[in-house]
């Protein structure tokens, strides 16, 4: 993948994002706080929330194929990222604990990053299966 | 060196003669681009020359400018280029899986995924190579018949 056509696709998912951040505001306001009063500066938070839901994943491109080490540590440094963000972002609930609060935000983010990249191994195996399938049938039927 | 074409009877098997004062570098190259049109290709292991069919070749790799067929139990240096052998060996089930390696298709036993986001081809010869994901799309296409 180009860096152009790495870019094209954040700039997507972002649209995507900010598309999807003021529908389930708009449906969770309703439903939760519909007597809540909106400001201008409101409008401005999908955008940013967006934004720092892209950050992350920047650090995923490569240009050249990446070793296992590298592929790893740019995994650690993505959930790193993720975590850091969420945590600077959220703040606690005033009878809460503070160091709670992060530690049980801390470890649920990387529950759902372990729980994520399970799930693209998955189907990762699940295409190989196909592929492999698919080869199978090659061999037999025919090539090209 | 004077090239000459004649035409025969279809009763008549097809020769391909050269008349050479001496086998240079250059003859041993037609020599090897007219066998590998045949189905083999010419390799050299401990200093001798081998055929090898293009059917016990399980890959081809290029390490530093070098091309190497690897079979099932020995590996042949080459001197033609990957690029020529990836033109020669498109129409015998061979496909690039990566800058460096042309894989036979038919000595794949299995597709895996790899820890770092890539497919790795299992051969049949129990080595494992990896496939790029940049080539990912040219083995979909290979296998569905569109290659």
């Amino acid at each position: 993948m180009t860096i152009k056509e790495f870019i094209l696709m954040r700039v997507q998912l972002f649209f995507f994002l900010v598309t999807m951040i003021l529908a389930a505001s708009f449906f969770v306001g309703i439903t939760v706080a519909p007597e809540q009063e909106l400001y201008y500066q409101d409008l401005i938070s999908p955008i940013i929330m967006a934004g720092l839901c892209i950050l992350p994943t920047c650090v995923t491109y490569f240009k050249k194929e990446p070793t296992i080490k590298q592929y790893v540590f740019r995994l650690v440094l993505q959930l790193g990222l993720i975590e850091g963000i969420l945590l600077t972002v959220l703040t606690p609930p005033s009878d809460t604990d503070k160091l709670v609060f992060y530690i049980t935000i801390g470890v649920i983010i990387f529950v759902i990053y372990v729980i994520a990249v399970c799930i693209f191994w998955f189907q990762k195996y699940r295409q190989s299966q196909k592929l492999t399938q698919q080869l199978k049938n090659f061999q037999i039927n025919g090539s090209k | 060196m004077l090239t000459k074409v004649i035409k025969i009877k279809p009763d008549k098997p097809e020769i391909l003669e050269i008349h050479c004062h001496s086998v240079s570098d250059e003859v041993k190259e037609i020599v090897a681009f007219v066998k590998s049109r045949q189905g083999q290709l010419t390799g050299t292991s401990d200093e001798r020359q081998y055929e090898i069919s293009v059917t016990d070749i399980f890959y081809i790799e290029s390490v530093d400018n070098k091309g190497f067929i690897y079979t099932k139990d020995k590996v042949y240096e080459t001197r033609q280029k990957l690029y020529e052998l990836e033109e020669i060996l498109r129409k015998k089930n061979f496909l690039r899986i990566s800058k460096s390696m042309l894989l036979n298709l038919m000595k794949v036993d299995s597709i895996k995924p790899s820890v770092n986001g890539r497919f790795t081809a299992v051969l049949y010869s129990g080595e494992q190579v990896v496939i790029s994901r940049k080539y990912v799309p040219d083995l979909k296409k290979a296998l569905k018949g569109d290659g």
